[in-house]
């Protein structure tokens, strides 16, 4: 059932147009990533859900009541700023307590909710603090207990992480997704971070310029991306692409040629085969991690320019001719820079898209 | 040279020469020595002597604390202090209501170019002169011409001779008061309310639709120490406050203007006792002090 819906939600600021009509729906207890690079959209969209924005034109309905014109307050929503938002005068418990306050909740209710909440965030040693004498992911506990407090419709958070360093960060999100998990919440969830969108995300909606580019699982994004922005835009580190001429088609397969393909040509089956020509140049997507340089039977042949280290893995910088293709190699592989090499590649993970950028 | 000769030198090469703050510091320091802290000094040693310049022949000898006992058993100076009370609690809560009442509008989003105008608007009447805002008061509230009888023709009320009754004379300058002192007021709390943090103010309206509940539990301990500021300001302005009733009503008709600061001048400057109104100054600038103190006090907290 559909919980939460935008429909047709558009948004201009004078002439400038920043949502350009953007359809989406989510269902009750569902987590809804909204990712994209910044200026996509992203936060007016989540801002226009809370009631802080005004919407242009589209209607918003919250558990099947329209609520586009609706006050913030009156929308049952709760949000988790970047800058945490807590009032610098009011001690923890008071913060939690503001918006029970403002409902006229009875004083033990409120006590025994702002206790609860403390208690699943461990914040309950801080509750008489100040939030300057608080740390940054002790302030970001207290603002996601303010929003639990208040047993919200929707959990909204703006980019809550990105204030924290990389340890934190990491943490939180388990949190929240385990707070995700035990609450059964419906929560959206604005980042720019698709390592966040991947592991938080029932659903991601990739967003491009004030236009939704994809809806999708994290699996369906990263195995089926719709278009090239997608394909680049989930996986890290993103997705290589290189510019091949269709050599020859038929309705069962597809061969291209590139400079950089070991024998010149490379030749796949393909669903999608029938809908190319030859002479048409089509977009290969390789993904670092899929690529093996110890393959037995190469695609590409490469020339190695940089390796970063990382303990675990190496990420190997090439260049195939002008493109540049990064190889996200297993242990550490011994290259000098200039040496020759060659990698190669499952052909199930290879990705196909036309010279406008969708997926073949 | 570091590490050359006998020891290394300490001072930091700081571009400038050991003299040079002292230069840059030196006019403003002198100007204020001699405007303002020489007569604090001059008028302190004055309020312990019998220094009635109309009278130069009895000399201006130290006389102790006699000045002071008299002054705290004038019953003129008690009315005159009592009055400017009175105007004190009078055009404050007004100045502070209105001013806030102002500052909420401009703070409100859309109408920027109004919002501009308002605000340079604001300005006027505190650049205005307290000589000449008594002027525009004379004129305003002349009882032949003035505009405040046009206006309450206008309403269908008869003219008053506000400037010639007693009632009347206190309502005008407390009129022209709160005209040249609200759009402080408003200034001071339209930085307060953009002090708030945006994200906060959005916060509470996600928890609650009341723009009082938003005023009184977010915005206004971000307008304290604004508003503890405005107290102290206004608090040492309405007491040394001269000018403008001067020229207005020179503290008439009878005593019904007859600020403090109006009566010290009389004392000083009719009278030429400047022994008793050195001693009303300096017992004035000690109730200025006390009042500060205790704005300070109740008042004052910072946010963050």
């Amino acid at each position: 059932m559909t919980f939460l819906k935008l429909d047709k939600i558009k948004k201009t600021f004078g002439e400038l147009s920043v949502i350009k009509g953007v359809d989406i729906t989510a269902s009750k207890g569902e987590f809804v990533v909204f990712v994209g690079p910044s200026g996509c959209g992203k936060s007016t969209l989540l801002r226009m859900i809370a009631g802080l924005e005004d919407v242009s034109s589209g209607t918003l309905s919250i558990d099947g009541k329209e609520v586009t014109y609706e006050e913030p307050a009156k929308r049952e929503v709760s949000m988790v700023f970047q800058s945490y938002a807590l009032y610098p005068h009011m001690s923890v418990f008071e913060n939690m307590a503001f918006g029970l306050r403002m409902a006229k909740l009875p004083e033990d209710e409120i006590r025994r909710r702002v206790g609860e909440a403390a208690r699943i965030l461990q914040i309950e040693p801080l509750l008489e603090r100040k939030p300057r004498a608080l740390s940054g992911g002790q302030r970001q506990r207290v603002a996601i207990g303010r929003s639990i407090v208040r047993n919200p419709k929707i959990f909204l958070f703006d980019e809550p992480l990105s204030n924290l360093d990389a340890e934190l960060r990491s943490q939180m999100r388990v949190e929240i997704a385990k707070l995700h998990r035990n609450l059964g919440a419906t929560m959206v969830y604005v980042t720019h971070d698709q390592v966040e969108a991947m592991t938080l995300a029932d659903r991601i909606v990739v967003l491009r310029a004030g236009l939704v580019e994809q809806i999708g699982s994290p699996t369906e994004l990263y195995d089926r991306p719709a278009n090239t922005f997608v394909a680049g835009f989930i996986g890290s580190p993103k997705m290589n692409f290189l510019v091949a001429k269709v050599t020859g088609a038929d309705n069962a397969g597809l061969q291209l040629s590139h400079p950089a393909f070991a024998n010149g040509f490379l030749s796949l089956t393909h669903s999608s085969a029938g809908k190319a020509k030859i002479g048409d140049l089509l977009t290969v997507g390789l993904r670092p991690e899929h690529l093996d340089v110890a393959a037995a039977s190469p695609l590409l042949k490469l020339t190695a320019d940089f390796a970063e280290n990382l303990g675990g893995s190496t990420q190997i910088y090439t260049r195939a001719g002008e493109d540049t293709i990064i190889i996200l190699a297993n242990g550490r592989p011994d290259l000098k820079p200039g040496a020759q090499i060659t990698a190669g590649i499952d052909p199930r993970h290879i990705y196909l898209f036309t010279s406008d950028g969708l997926a073949l | 040279m570091p590490g050359r000769g006998s020891k290394p030198t300490i001072r930091p090469n700081r571009g400038y020469g050991r003299w040079t703050p002292f230069w840059f510091l030196a006019p403003a320091v002198f100007t204020l020595f001699i405007i303002g802290i020489y007569p604090t000094i001059f008028a302190f040693v004055t309020s312990f002597r019998r220094y009635n310049i109309a009278r130069p022949r009895d000399g201006f000898p130290f006389i102790g604390l006699e000045n002071y006992t008299s002054v705290l058993t004038d019953g003129t100076f008690w009315a005159s202090l009592f009055l400017t009370a009175k105007f004190y609690v009078t055009v404050l809560p007004v100045q502070i209501a209105l001013g806030l009442m102002i500052a909420l509008l401009l703070h409100k989003t859309g109408m920027g170019f109004l919002k501009s105008l308002a605000r340079v608007t604001l300005v006027v009447p505190l650049a205005t002169t307290y000589a000449v805002v008594g002027l525009i008061g004379r004129l305003i509230f002349n009882r032949d011409f003035g505009v405040a009888n046009w206006f309450l023709d206008s309403l269908g009320i008869g003219g008053l001779d506000w400037l010639g009754s007693q009632g009347g004379a206190f309502a005008a300058i407390v009129i022209m008061d709160i005209w040249q002192w609200t759009p402080f007021c408003a200034l001071i709390f339209l930085a307060g309310l953009s002090m708030v943090p945006g994200e906060i103010e959005e916060a509470a309206r996600l928890e609650t639709s009341s723009k009082w509940a938003l005023l009184k539990h977010v915005q206004l301990p971000y307008l304290m120490p604004g508003l503890t500021a405005l107290l102290i300001l206004r608090s040492a302005d309405v007491l040394k406050l001269f000018d403008m009733v001067f020229v207005m009503t020179r503290g008439g008709p009878g005593s019904a203007t007859d600020l403090v600061s109006i009566y010290i001048q009389r004392v000083g400057f009719r009278i030429f006792d400047l022994g008793t109104a050195s001693a009303q100054a300096i017992l004035l600038l000690i109730i200025t002090i006390l009042i500060s103190r205790l704005y300070i006090r109740v008042l004052y907290k910072e946010v963050n």
